[in-house]
C-alpha cells in the first residue's frame, strides 16, 4: 500500500493506494492543493519507498524548500529518499532532442532507466509542462512504460483548467484508478476548499466530496457548520451536548425555570479524522429572526424532533424551510422514541413531508452512540452532496 | 461601482477612471517604457491594494520601483516569478510570495489566491480602508514572458480563470504583452479576454498611447512620459 498521508483520505480508501496504481490529484486554478502530493511524497519516503520525483517547472533545490516549508518535512530526508528530473533536465533534454519526437523519446528512455536501475517504487511527477511539451498521450507514456523491475505506482500532479471535461480526459482514456480533485467555492474570493474523490478503480466509491483546510503542513478534512434545528424542547441542545468534545451554550431558564437556548449552542468534534463545529439554533419562535443568520453558509441540517409530539410537526416543518434545509443535506432525528406512543418514520417521513433521500433516525439524545450516529450519516450525506 | 482612478486626466475626467471589473491589455513594443506604464495604472491610491505578478523584474525591484511613486509598499503584494530560479531557497512573506519558475502557472494561482484572501480578511496590510470588496489592481508584467514559457492555449485558459476572478472580486487588471514578439493570430486572442487596449508606440524618440474599448473615449494617439512613476501627458 501507499499512503496519501491524508488519514481522512487513507480511510476512505481503506488504508490507502494499491501498488502499481495510477493516482492523479487534479487542481483547479487558484485552490492552495499542492499539500495533496506534498504529503504522499513525505509518506512514501518516510515508509523508505523509492521515489522517482519529476519537476519540470523547479530547479530539485527550489522544489525541496518549498516541499519542506509546506510540510515541515526534513528536505536532506527527502533529497536522500529520491532521485529527480528537474527544470534542469527537461531544458538539457529539450536542447540535446531538437524536435519534440527526440525528446520524448529521450524523456521516455531517462525514466526508464531510472525506474529500472534504481528500483523505483513510486513516480511522483508534475504533469503540467510534460502535457504541454508531448500532449496527454506523450505524457502519460513517459510514465507508464513496461519496465522490467515491476511497475511502478504513479502519482501525478495536474492543474485542470478544463473543469469537468478536463478530468473525463483521464478517467476515459488513462486508467486512472484514483482520481482526486481539489477545488474551492468562491463568492469573491476561495471560502472553502474541498476535495472529491471521483473515482476509486479498487472501491464501490460513490464520488463524494469534502471540505478540507490545512494545518502545520496537514490537510484536515473540515465541516465548518452543520446546524441542529428543531421545535422547542425537542433535546437539540442535549443532542449538541453528547455530540460534541467540547460545547458552548448561550441559554437562559425559561418561564417553567428549566434553561432554554435564547442565541445558539455551538459543539466542536473531531471525529474520524473530521472537524465539525455544531451549531444549535433555539427553539422558539420569538427566536426565528436569527435562524437564516445562523444557517448561513451551513453544510448540513440535522432536524431533532420530539417523537411524543405530533404536535409540533407544523412546526418542524416550518424550521425546515427556515433553515434552508430543502436545499441541503438534511438528516432527522427522531428523539425520546424509548418513551411511549412515539411516532413511527411513516407518520414523521408524512408529517415532516419529507424528500425520501433524507435519512430518519430513531434516538435518545442523552445516548452519545445514538448521536455519533447520526453525525455520522450526516457526514456521509455532506461529502455526497453536490454544493 | 468603484471606479479605479487611471492618473490619466483625460480618462478620469471623462469616465472617472476604470470601472471596477475590467481588464486592459497594455499592448506595447519593447523600449517603450510599457512596464513603468503598466506599473503607473497599477499603482495603489488611498485605501486601495495592488498585486503585481513580476515574471521579469525582481519583487524588490518592483517596490523599489512602486515607492517611487510615492505608494505605501504595505499595500503593494508581489508575485515573484523570477528570483527562484536563482535563489531556490527564498522564503514568501506577507506580501512578497515566490513561485519556482514562470512556468509555474498553479503555484502562482494560489499565490494570488492568498493575497487576495489575505487582502479580503483585513490581514495583509496594518491598515484596512474598511471598503467591501477591497479594491485591488492586478498587474501580469508580462504576458510575453508567460507566453515564452507555456503554450498560448494553456496560457488562453489560465488568463480565462484569473480574469473570471478578477471580475468577481470587483478589482481592475492590466495584463502587459508585447506586440513585436507575437503573431497577430497571437495578439487577438489574448485581445478577446480584455475589456480594452492600451496602446503604445515610440516615434522619434517620444512615447505615445491610445486607449480602445471604452466607450467615450476616442482612441486618439496621446504622448505621454513617465516621471516618477506617474503618467504625465505632454502636449
Amino acid at each position: 500500500m501507499i499512503h496519501t498521508g491524508i488519514s481522512g483520505i487513507d480511510d476512505m480508501l481503506e488504508g490507502g493506494i494499491p501498488e502499481g496504481s495510477r493516482v492523479l490529484y487534479s487542481m483547479e486554478p487558484g485552490v492552495d492543493g499542492q499539500l495533496f502530493m506534498a504529503s504522499t511524497l513525505n509518506a512514501a519516503i518516510s515508509e523508505g519507498k523509492r521515489c522517482l520525483v519529476i519537476v519540470p517547472y523547479a530547479s530539485t533545490q527550489a522544489f525541496l524548500h518549498d516541499i519542506s516549508g509546506m510540510t515541515g518535512a526534513d528536505p536532506s530526508a527527502i533529497a536522500a529518499g529520491a532521485t529527480f528530473l528537474d527544470s534542469t533536465d527537461r531544458f538539457r533534454i529539450l536542447k540535446q532532442a531538437g524536435t519534440p519526437g527526440k525528446a520524448l523519446q529521450i524523456w521516455q528512455d531517462e525514466v526508464k532507466n531510472r525506474v529500472e536501475s534504481g528500483s523505483v517504487d513510486v513516480i511522483f511527477a508534475y504533469l503540467d509542462l510534460l502535457y504541454d511539451d508531448f500532449g496527454l498521450e506523450g505524457a502519460i507514456s513517459i510514465l507508464t512504460q513496461p519496465v522490467a523491475t515491476g511497475q511502478p505506482t504513479v502519482i501525478l500532479e495536474h492543474l485542470n483548467l478544463d473543469g469537468e471535461p478536463g478530468l473525463d480526459k483521464f478517467s476515459d482514456h488513462h486508467k486512472i484508478d484514483l482520481l482526486i480533485s481539489i477545488s474551492a467555492g468562491f463568492r469573491y474570493i476561495p471560502f472553502f476548499n474541498y476535495f472529491t474523490l471521483v473515482h476509486a478503480s479498487w472501491l464501490p466509491l460513490r464520488q463524494r466530496s469534502v471540505p478540507f483546510i490545512t494545518a502545520d503542513g496537514r490537510i484536515i478534512p473540515y465541516i465548518p457548520k452543520i446546524v441542529v434545528t428543531g421545535p422547542s424542547r425537542s433535546g437539540k441542545s442535549t443532542f449538541i451536548s453528547s455530540a460534541s468534545d467540547c460545547r458552548e451554550s448561550v441559554d437562559r431558564s425559561g418561564v417553567s425555570d428549566s434553561p432554554t437556548t435564547v442565541a445558539m449552542d455551538l459543539g466542536w468534534i473531531h471525529w474520524k479524522s473530521f472537524d465539525i463545529t455544531l451549531y444549535g439554533t433555539p427553539g422558539e419562535e420569538r427566536f426565528d429572526p436569527i435562524i437564516p443568520q445562523l444557517v448561513k453558509n451551513a453544510m448540513g441540517v440535522v432536524l431533532v424532533i420530539d417523537a411524543t409530539r405530533p404536535d409540533q410537526m407544523e412546526r418542524a416543518k416550518h424550521l425546515i424551510r427556515l433553515s434552508r434545509a430543502d436545499r441541503l443535506p438534511l438528516v432527522v432525528a427522531a428523539n425520546r422514541t424509548d418513551l411511549p406512543d412515539s411516532l413511527d418514520e411513516g407518520a414523521i417521513r408524512s408529517g415532516l413531508e419529507l424528500r425520501s433521500d433524507v435519512p430518519v433516525y430513531f434516538i435518545s439524545s442523552v445516548r452519545k452512540a445514538d448521536v455519533r450516529h447520526v453525525i455520522e450519516s450526516m457526514v456521509d450525506c455532506i461529502t455526497r452532496f453536490t454544493f | 461601482m468603484y471606479r479605479y482612478k487611471s492618473g490619466i486626466e483625460l480618462l478620469d475626467k471623462a469616465m472617472g477612471g476604470f470601472d471596477a471589473g475590467t481588464n486592459y491589455l497594455v499592448l506595447a513594443p519593447s523600449m517603450s517604457s510599457a512596464e513603468k506604464l503598466a506599473i503607473a495604472l497599477s499603482r495603489p491610491l488611498s485605501g486601495e491594494y495592488s498585486i503585481i505578478l513580476s515574471t521579469d523584474e525582481r519583487a524588490s525591484e518592483v517596490i523599489d520601483y512602486c515607492k517611487l511613486t510615492g505608494s505605501d509598499k504595505q499595500f503593494i503584494g508581489v508575485i515573484d516569478a523570477i528570483t527562484k530560479t536563482s535563489s531556490p531557497t527564498v522564503s514568501d512573506t506577507q506580501r512578497l510570495k515566490f513561485v519556482a519558475s514562470p512556468t509555474d502557472l498553479t503555484g502562482i494561482g494560489i499565490k494570488f489566491s492568498k493575497m487576495s484572501e489575505a487582502i479580503f480578511e483585513g490581514s495583509f496590510s496594518d491598515d484596512d480602508s474598511g471598503l467591501f470588496p477591497p479594491p485591488i489592481r492586478f498587474c501580469v508584467s508580462s504576458v510575453s514572458t508567460l507566453l515564452m514559457y507555456r503554450n498560448l492555449g494553456v496560457m488562453y485558459q489560465f488568463l480565462h480563470v484569473i480574469i473570471a476572478k478578477l471580475k468577481k472580486m470587483e478589482a481592475v487588471g492590466f495584463f502587459l504583452l508585447n506586440n513585436e514578439s507575437y503573431d497577430e493570430k497571437t495578439i487577438s486572442l489574448i485581445k478577446q479576454l480584455m475589456t480594452g487596449v492600451i496602446e503604445v508606440k515610440s516615434e522619434g524618440g517620444e512615447t505615445y498611447f491610445r486607449i480602445i474599448g471604452i466607450l467615450g473615449i476616442p482612441p486618439d494617439w496621446h504622448k505621454f512620459r513617465i516621471e516618477k512613476g506617474l503618467v504625465v501627458m505632454q502636449q
